[in-house]
């Protein structure tokens, strides 16, 4: 296959950096052959759809368990069952795996075999008004309760103004009325006769009464009364006088018989009013005999309606009150208000206990608050506008809420946890509490509360608020932990089709063909990163059964086939994988410098990973290493410039005690190395490549040149050992990719580590050329391992004497360590002669 | 029996609005023409001319010192008073309305100007203290059955007269309340 041009311009540059021993391996090279080599069903375990008895999943029965999650369902029931104080759930695990479906199917499930809790409503305090009382009614109780308290007050309405208009009412109010005014009239009346008698007339002013003499049946004129002798004038002033001071006494006693007349008249108002009331509540009462706390709160209404019925008669004629034009409302209606009943919790028809679930857990909706009214630009509330959070719904029951969410609202884990440990929902606006308002406000009597709260979230936060949050623990007793996967067992595959027939069904999707189901399981695998487990992301393989189900349809299929299930999962990365192709193409282009021919010392191709979202893919690098003598310092040139992460660092750290610990155990290091991942813009996290570092470094000890056919991932201990990484799929198929693109040799191939073989679970087209003896994995244990393979020359054993054998990789590193040991010990020696002079001098 | 023209006597202004209400329903029932009529009670303006005038508040007890100009001021707002009240009662009802106001003893001036009326509602203590006035028939508030005998007869001049305005319109409520036609 032709080569791109870019590359062989690289390649030049490559080449014109090899020094000149190095060995040159031509693009035609064979193999590497000495080492094991990963056959085609090493490096993936294939579901074969001939081991299923069903033709499609139309065929399957549900899966009623949930599979793989035996560990969390045991919690649940637990915690399900646990009735004492604490024990909540905290049910963990990654996003999508099921937890929120899975926790409100298993609540859902028992929620019917409990009682069905009680109704609460909140009614006036006739006490405390600002104390408004919670009334707690058997379930469908409070509705009708609250249409009795309407009947009630209708009732109320028409029966109080008629009871004031009967003619009893009346004649007993003109009554006193009368007395009142008689008195009054009899007291001027005296007065009038008196001045009478003396040729006074007593007359009613505009607002008052005067006193003037007369003449025949009218006043004296002021002529007429000038014309009078003076003593006569004299007489009359001073008679009037005298009747002026008895008349103030008269009208200062008025207040008086005003008071004992209204007495009175309260007291007929009450009487008319108890004998039409009376009859009325008597009767609710009745009805409501068993509970004594809506007993209580009738009697008090009963009461208040006696106290106050002057305000249930009928609005008096005239124009409406207005306050600068704006209708008030009527005085007896603004009354009424308070007879109201605001029912908070209906459970009417529901059958068991509830389970609700918060998706905006803020502090009001789950303590639930009181709002205000706009009256007149005053804000004003009562108990009518006391309104129920999720806790009041969910009391008897069971509530879910997304931790995360109730962590990011203000006071909303506060106010959570204030509840579950007062087993009281206190309903209180935010702003009072945090004293920002200034205006009317209510302290609504505080609910009992009974209820079991399941927060879902990650298992960090779970961890966190361990850590941090003394009163989790307390509150939050029972963990409910979700696997990502299951162990693939000879039953699995059979039980994880039974799961996807499940879910193919409650989707309402077509059914999936045994191919199909076999691909789909093949992708479970994969997403597992485990050829022994299968993944139980569940939300990510309902995407990928919907999205096959679009393409099935699309094509017009009755059934989904593999075809399908491939097309899903080729369409999903092609969606996301643009960063990857970009990257490739700089590779291709040759901007990022990786070979993947010739040999080179000191250079070598490491593989990372990358997540971009939900898409992670692997990427070759170029890793070099320059070494001179030096006092045993290994630079990581990441870690100097801050973009090396602290796991990185410690790979690299690592690898000085393998050098020093195999190759100069009694004489000082003195080499100075550093490694550095070339074109690395972006911070470098994880120790996966410190066994290609360690490669470099070797080679460059060792003056060996290293394939560069080859790419490598692995930790590596300070034995030698190489370890375990993740992401060992996708890096294999990262160098993959850039070498199918430039032409697959035959010599390219990935070192991985050996304990990662059983996580391998490589894409088909890897697979088949695998197969085919065009790309191959080689599984390395240690690093000995792999240095023979990059190099093509035995690392070497030390022998009986203790010495490597002469034209090992090994050999030739304990020399060139050697060498720069005993040309750096004279200088180690001068540094020490200064030091101790100068310790002299002083 | 045909009522044309019905005077109502005006005094002091809030307990007015009832018998005012009872008189206009009355006109309009009988399209009568409703004249209010104030009297400026001549006794009142000789007490305030008096050096000694004090007026003792109903509700206060206080004394207050009068004259003629206060006095006159007090009538007259109280007029204008009587006068919006009339006009507020009776232009919304349709009823063809004037006002009066006179000056000098209330039962003389009421009877002075009854000459021309059908019907004079006047409120006075006594009710009997009405000075007699010839070819008038005097109906005591409270007897609707003898004012409507009244009426029927049309024998002159009808005064209906009581102490009391609310007493006066309940009468004249139970005669508009009888089915037969005025």
């Amino acid at each position: 296959m032709p080569e791109p041009m870019p590359r062989r311009e690289w390649e030049c540059e490559a080449q014109g950096a090899l020094p000149p021993n190095a060995r040159r391996e031509s693009v035609n090279a064979a193999p590497v052959t000495s080492s094991r080599r990963l056959t085609a069903a090493e490096v993936s375990r294939r579901c074969d759809p001939r081991g299923f008895d069903f033709r499609t999943t139309g065929e399957l029965e549900d899966l009623p368990q949930v599979l793989g999650q035996e560990r969390a369902m045991h919690a649940i029931q637990f915690g399900i069952g646990m009735a004492r104080e604490g024990y909540n759930l905290f049910a963990m695990g990654p996003e999508g795996v099921g937890r929120r479906t899975i926790v409100r199917r298993c609540l859902e499930a028992q929620a019917p075999r409990r009682d069905t809790p009680p109704d609460w409503c909140y009614v006036f305090n006739f006490e405390t008004p600002h104390r408004p009382r919670a009334l707690r009614l058997p379930a469908g109780g409070a509705a009708k309760f609250r249409q009795d308290m309407t009947r009630l007050v209708d009732d109320l309405r028409v029966a109080v103004p008629a009871a004031f208009e009967s003619e009893e009412y009346r004649a007993r109010l003109r009554e006193i009325e009368t007395e009142f005014s008689e008195r009054q009239d009899q007291a001027t009346a005296a007065i009038r006769e008196r001045a009478g008698g003396k040729g006074i007339a007593l007359l009613r002013t505009p607002a008052g009464f005067g006193f003037a003499p007369m003449r025949g049946n009218g006043v004296m004129s002021p002529d007429e009364f000038h014309a009078l002798p003076e003593v006569e004038q004299k007489q009359f002033e001073e008679a009037i006088a005298v009747f002026q001071e008895e008349l103030e006494r008269v009208i200062h006693e008025t207040p008086r018989w005003r008071r004992e007349a209204q007495r009175k008249l309260r007291e007929l108002n009450r009487q008319v009013t108890r004998a039409a009331v009376n009859g009325l509540i008597e009767e609710l009462k009745a009805e409501y005999e068993s509970l004594q706390q809506v007993r209580e709160y009738l009697a008090q209404v009963q009461e208040d309606v006696i106290d106050h019925a002057e305000l249930l008669r009928q609005p008096k004629d005239g124009e409406p009150s207005t306050f600068f034009g704006l209708p008030l409302p009527e005085a007896g209606e603004t009354f009424l208000h308070r007879y109201k009943v605001n029912l908070l919790i209906d459970h009417a028809g529901a059958g068991g206990a509830p389970v609700v679930y918060e998706d905006h857990p803020t502090h009001d909706n789950l303590i639930g608050h009181i709002e205000h009214v706009n009256q007149m630009g005053t804000l004003v509330t009562d108990f009518t506008h006391i309104k129920p959070g999720a806790f009041h719904r969910a009391n008897g029951g069971y509530l879910i809420l997304d931790a995360l969410k109730v962590l990011s609202q203000p006071f909303a884990w506060e106010a959570l946890k204030r509840a579950l440990r007062a087993r009281e929902i206190h309903t209180e606006s935010l702003g009072q509490t945090l004293s920002l308002i200034s205006t009317v406000s209510l302290q609504p009597e505080p609910i009992p509360l009974d209820v079991k709260v399941v927060l879902v979230g990650q298992r960090m936060l779970y961890y966190l608020l361990h850590a941090y949050d003394p009163e989790f623990g307390e509150l939050f007793k029972v963990g409910v932990d979700f696997e990502e996967d299951l162990r693939r067992g000879p039953q699995s595959d059979l039980f994880y089709a039974r799961m996807i027939a499940t879910l193919a069904r409650n989707e309402k999707l077509l059914p999936l063909d045994a191919a199909a189901v076999a691909r789909v399981i093949d992708y479970g695998s994969r997403s597992a990163g485990d050829t022994e487990k299968l993944s139980v992301m569940m939300r990510d393989l309902a995407d990928l059964l919907r999205e096959s189900d679009y393409w099935a349809a699309s094509a017009g299929n009755k059934e989904i086939s593999a075809g399908d299930v491939q097309r899903s999962i080729d369409t999903r990365i092609e969606r996301s994988d643009r960063i990857c192709r970009r990257y490739r193409e700089q590779i291709m282009r040759g901007t990022l410098l990786v070979s993947t021919t010739g040999e080179r010392s000191g250079q070598v191709n490491g593989l990372s990973m990358a997540q971009l979202g939900e898409f992670s893919f692997g990427m070759p690098h170029r890793i070099t290493a320059r070494i001179r003598l030096g006092a045993g310092k290994v630079v990581d040139i990441e870690r100097e410039v801050a973009l090396g992460g602290p796991i990185h660092s410690k790979g690299v750290l690592i690898l000085s005690g393998f050098i020093a610990g195999r190759y100069a155990p009694a004489r000082p290091l003195s080499l100075a190395a550093s490694l550095v991942f070339e074109q690395s813009y972006g911070s470098v996290e994880g120790d996966s490549a410190s066994s290609a570092e360690l490669y470099a470094l070797l080679s460059a000890l060792s003056d060996t040149p290293l394939r560069q056919s080859l790419a490598v991932t692995g930790s590596v201990n300070q034995h030698g050992d190489v370890q375990a990484i993740g992401g060992v799929n996708e890096k294999v198929e990262g160098f993959f990719d850039v070498c199918r693109e430039r032409g697959l040799t035959g010599a390219q191939g990935v070192l991985v580590p050996a304990s990662n073989v059983s996580h391998l679970m490589l894409r088909r087209d890897v697979v088949e050329a695998i197969e085919a003896g065009t790309f191959h994995v080689y599984p390395v244990a240690t690093v000995d391992e792999g240095i023979e393979i990059l190099t093509g020359v035995p690392a070497g054993e030390r022998d009986m004497s203790g010495r490597f054998p002469a034209g090992t990789i090994n050999f030739m590193v304990e020399r060139r360590l050697s060498e720069f040991a005993e040309r750096g010990q004279p200088r180690a020696d001068v540094a020490a002669k200064k030091a101790g002079q100068g310790r002299r001098r002083r | 029996m045909k009522i044309r023209r019905i005077i109502v006597g005006l005094d002091s202004v809030p307990s007015n609005r009832a018998l005012l209400e009872a008189a206009v329903e009355l006109a309009g029932k009988a399209e009568a023409e409703l004249v209010g009529l104030f009297v400026e009670n001549i006794d009142l303006l000789h007490f305030a001319g008096l050096p000694f005038a004090r007026e003792v508040g109903f509700a206060s007890a206080t004394r207050r010192v009068m004259d003629v100009e206060a006095m006159e001021r007090c009538l007259r707002a109280l007029a204008k008073e009587a006068q919006r009240m009339l006009e507020a009662t009776a232009a919304p009802a349709s009823v063809r309305w004037s006002f009066r106001v006179a000056r000098g003893s209330a039962p003389a001036e009421l009877l002075a100007v009854a000459r021309d009326a059908d019907l004079v509602v006047v409120n006075i203590a006594p009710p009997g203290a009405l000075p007699p006035l010839a070819g008038a028939r005097v109906v005591l508030a409270g007897d609707a059955g003898q004012l409507r005998a009244a009426l029927q007869a049309q024998e002159g001049v009808l005064v209906l007269a009581g102490a009391d305005h609310a007493h006066i319109a309940e009468t004249l409520r139970t005669l508009l309340s009888e089915e037969e036609p005025l």
